[in-house]
């Protein structure tokens, strides 16, 4: 049996992230149409449309993990599918490091990135508790 | 089972993450920080340019040489946004 409390503190934490991350990139949306903005990232307004799509969907996400991280013993699954979703954003930035124009923008960041993401993912496949053998109704 | 076939699976790509580099798809990232320095590699500002061709908007060949003795500005922009 795992204990639950690091599988708290992990799904805590990389929520919270998320969420902030999540907040950051809807406001970016907001920000870029802004008068003489500046935008952070070099993209247009179509680009910053999907960046407003995945702050949203990030929130969303990092929500779900907050609520595991307050009953962890009922969130085995969102530690599975956080995983799966891990793995999924470590391969294209993966990809993305071959592509000579992200790696022009971000370097060895994607690579980093892309191992923490692995870690994390390998962090949630064995700190999520164990899956329910038999319920009573 | 399951678990262990995951975690043997995120294993390879954090070896394929360390290992990306000094693999043959990785030479393009490498490729890239260098092309970053061309306009270093090229020459200096007030340095004559080397003669070449390059497709205009319509594929057209234009040779730079057709222009001398007329001011000429050069970009290079990406044709869509990212």
């Amino acid at each position: 049996m795992v204990a639950l409390r690091p599988y708290a503190w992990l799904c805590g934490t990389v929520g919270a992230v998320l969420v902030l991350i999540g907040l950051v990139l809807f406001v970016s949306f907001f920000a870029y149409h802004a008068p003489n903005s500046q935008p952070a990232i070099p993209t247009g307004p179509v680009g910053f449309y999907f960046v407003a799509f995945a702050g949203c969907a990030l929130v969303g996400w990092g929500g779900s993990l907050l609520a595991t991280a307050r009953r962890p013993a009922a969130g085995r699954s969102i530690g599975s599918v956080t995983a799966f979703a891990l793995v999924l954003m470590a391969l294209y930035r993966l990809a993305a490091w071959v592509v000579g124009d992200y790696y022009a923008f971000a370097g060895e960041v994607l690579r980093v990135e892309a191992a923490l993401f692995l870690l994390l993912a390998l962090a949630f496949l064995w700190l999520r508790p164990a899956g329910v053998v038999a319920e009573v109704s | 089972m399951l678990r262990w076939l995951a975690t043997l699976a995120i294993a390879a790509l954090l070896l394929l993450t360390a290992m990306l580099p000094s693999t043959s798809i990785g030479r393009r990232g490498v490729e890239a920080e260098l092309r970053a320095d061309i306009p270093h590699a090229v020459g200096a500002v007030g340095e004559r340019l080397p003669d070449f061709t390059l497709p205009d908007l319509e594929g057209t060949p234009v040779r730079l040489a057709d222009f001398r003795g007329h001011p000429v500005l050069l970009t290079f922009e990406r044709s869509v946004d990212w």
